[in-house]
């Protein structure tokens, strides 16, 4: 497991400029927040490293390996190691919840049936919904959904997860529970979580390291005390969540 | 004065140099940017259809999804393809008769000449342009929806082809629809004809139903539009919803860019078969 290396990375979506050249670097093993306002660019980037968007500009390394612009097929081996929660939870509503969890197994390992169902029963435990699994997706609200969801995307051991909002619409004891799993990947799987989140409980309660994008660009990448101490106003009204200031909103 | 004004001259021309060169560059790039967007939209779409094609051919079977995609396409369109193009045939005969009347008054070609047309043109046209609305529309918000809400990138996560999963079965869905309901609406059209030609005219139904006018060629051409229509708006309405970006602002723009560009696509491939109709027929 190796790091992951964003290098001047620029992306627009017709006339909306969205990412201006950013470069990151998020060392393994680490909980590594991204943080910044709604539009700023975090999910655009991260997608990025998995292929589902392609750079107007920039490189993408993992492992020293460069991943930009890889054919669709070439992207499969990258996505079986390198996992993502989005923020919509994107569970299949025409499915149970195993089923939904059995999806990714199915493809990327050769497995028989009984060993793809007891695989997505563990990972259904391990986020503590392996009573439900039976039940269509489409009955849940976005909690529990967004639990399912974890537990699909931790179905192939991943080494390195990407969690799009993990604990936006869901109540604090379930956010709680998911920030304990994260830390737990990455203290007791050495799994490198990339997070991006607006949560400030979560921010500064598990990050080992913070990333904030503003305006497409990168302002900052430090640990929670070079946050907490730092004089940028920006980054200042962003942690303190104050509705006046600098920030354009 | 006279120095100050000759030392104004050359800046004054370099402005207006620089304002026709400004203007030159506007004109250029007002004829060029939709070359550009056509150009990169047809390429786009022609990767698409190949690919659809591959896993059309290649691909793992999924008939329940297609039955489930033609009974959207096919039986949710039925009475308005009906309703449409029935009294699109009765305002046709009315017009056609009404005009027949007042030059020759004959009216005994009037419904072999109408058939011919309804094949060769308004059937398969037709219908095309109403499934581009109903159908069309419906696919690219479907998918589009899919998009903003990560539902598509979550399968690509799971080496799970959207192509093949969300396109091939409307493609092949389409694909057979549009011809049956091609028919449908030929034989609709052609029977409220014959209602309004009898009321409003006399004209006996022995005389309407001629077949005299009718040869392989409609035919052919008919079918042939209503196939190639059947492929081409699956193609174009998964296009627009599957580059959606911006939210619901986004799979608004990709609904409304779907039946902008399948009603286009309608009646462009409407003229490249027709003309090419003619040409075989005159060779034969």
């Amino acid at each position: 497991m190796g790091r992951i290396v964003f290098k001047n990375i620029h992306k627009a979506f017709g006339s909306k400029v969205v990412l201006r050249g950013v470069d990151l670097t998020v060392e393994p093993g680490a909980v590594f927040f991204v943080i910044g306002q709604s539009g700023a660019g975090k999910s655009v980037l991260v997608k990025h490293l998995i292929g589902l968007i392609e750079p107007d500009e920039g490189q993408i390394f993992l492992d020293d390996v460069e991943v930009t612009n890889l054919h669709e097929k070439d992207f499969y081996p990258i996505r079986k190691r390198c996992a993502m929660v989005f923020q919509n939870s994107t569970l299949f509503d025409s499915m149970t919840l195993l089923e939904n969890v059995m999806l990714p197994i199915r493809k990327h390992l050769k497995l028989n049936k009984e060993e793809i169902r007891a695989l997505a029963i563990e990972k259904l435990t391990l986020v503590g919904m392996e009573q439900f699994g039976d039940r269509y997706a489409a009955d849940f609200g976005d909690g529990m959904r967004k639990k399912v969801a974890i537990a699909r995307a931790l179905t192939l051991n991943p080494e390195y997860v990407i969690f799009d909002e993990p604990t936006t619409g869901i109540d604090p004891i379930s956010a709680a529970m998911v920030d304990k799993l994260i830390r737990h990947l990455a203290d007791h799987h050495d799994v490198t979580s990339i997070v991006i989140s607006h949560d400030l409980r979560s921010i500064f309660g598990i990050a080992d390291r913070i990333a904030m994008l503003y305006k497409g660009k990168l302002i900052m990448d430090g640990t929670q005390d070079d946050f907490r101490n730092t004089d940028n106003p920006i980054i200042q009204q962003f942690i303190n969540g104050r509705p006046e200031g600098p920030m354009e909103i | 004065m006279s120095n100050q004004k000759q030392a104004a001259d050359p800046r004054m021309q370099e402005e207006n140099d620089q304002s026709s060169a400004g203007l030159v560059s506007a004109f250029f790039a007002a004829i060029g940017e939709p070359i550009v967007y056509v150009t990169r939209t047809v390429k786009e779409l022609s990767a698409l259809f190949l690919v659809t094609i591959k896993y059309v051919i290649a691909g793992k079977r999924r008939p329940d999804e297609v039955v489930a995609q033609m009974f959207e396409i096919g039986n949710r369109s039925v009475v308005f393809i009906a309703v449409t193009l029935g009294f699109l045939g009765m305002i046709l005969i009315y017009q056609a008769g009404f005009q027949a009347m007042k030059i020759t008054g004959d009216l005994t070609l009037l419904g072999a000449l109408f058939l011919q047309l309804l094949m060769r043109e308004f059937g398969p046209t037709i219908t095309a342009l109403m499934i581009a609305t109903r159908v069309g529309t419906g696919m690219a918000a479907e998918l589009g929806s899919m998009v903003v809400t990560d539902q598509v990138d979550a399968m690509k996560m799971c080496a799970a082809e959207p192509i093949e999963y969300l396109v091939v079965p409307r493609f092949i869905a389409s694909t057979i629809m549009v011809i049956v309901l091609t028919i449908v609406a030929v034989l609709i059209s052609y029977l409220a004809g014959a209602l309004t030609a009898y009321t409003a005219f006399d004209v006996n139904f022995r005389t309407y139903f001629d077949l005299g006018f009718v040869s392989y060629f409609d035919i052919i051409i008919g079918l042939t539009k209503a196939l190639a229509y059947g492929m081409t708006i699956p193609i174009i309405a998964c296009h627009a919803g599957l580059n959606v970006f911006g939210g619901s602002e986004g799979v608004g723009r990709a609904t409304t860019q779907s039946v902008v560009n399948a009603s286009l696509a309608v009646v462009v491939i409407d003229f490249i078969i027709s003309g090419l109709g003619y040409v075989v027929l005159a060779l034969f």
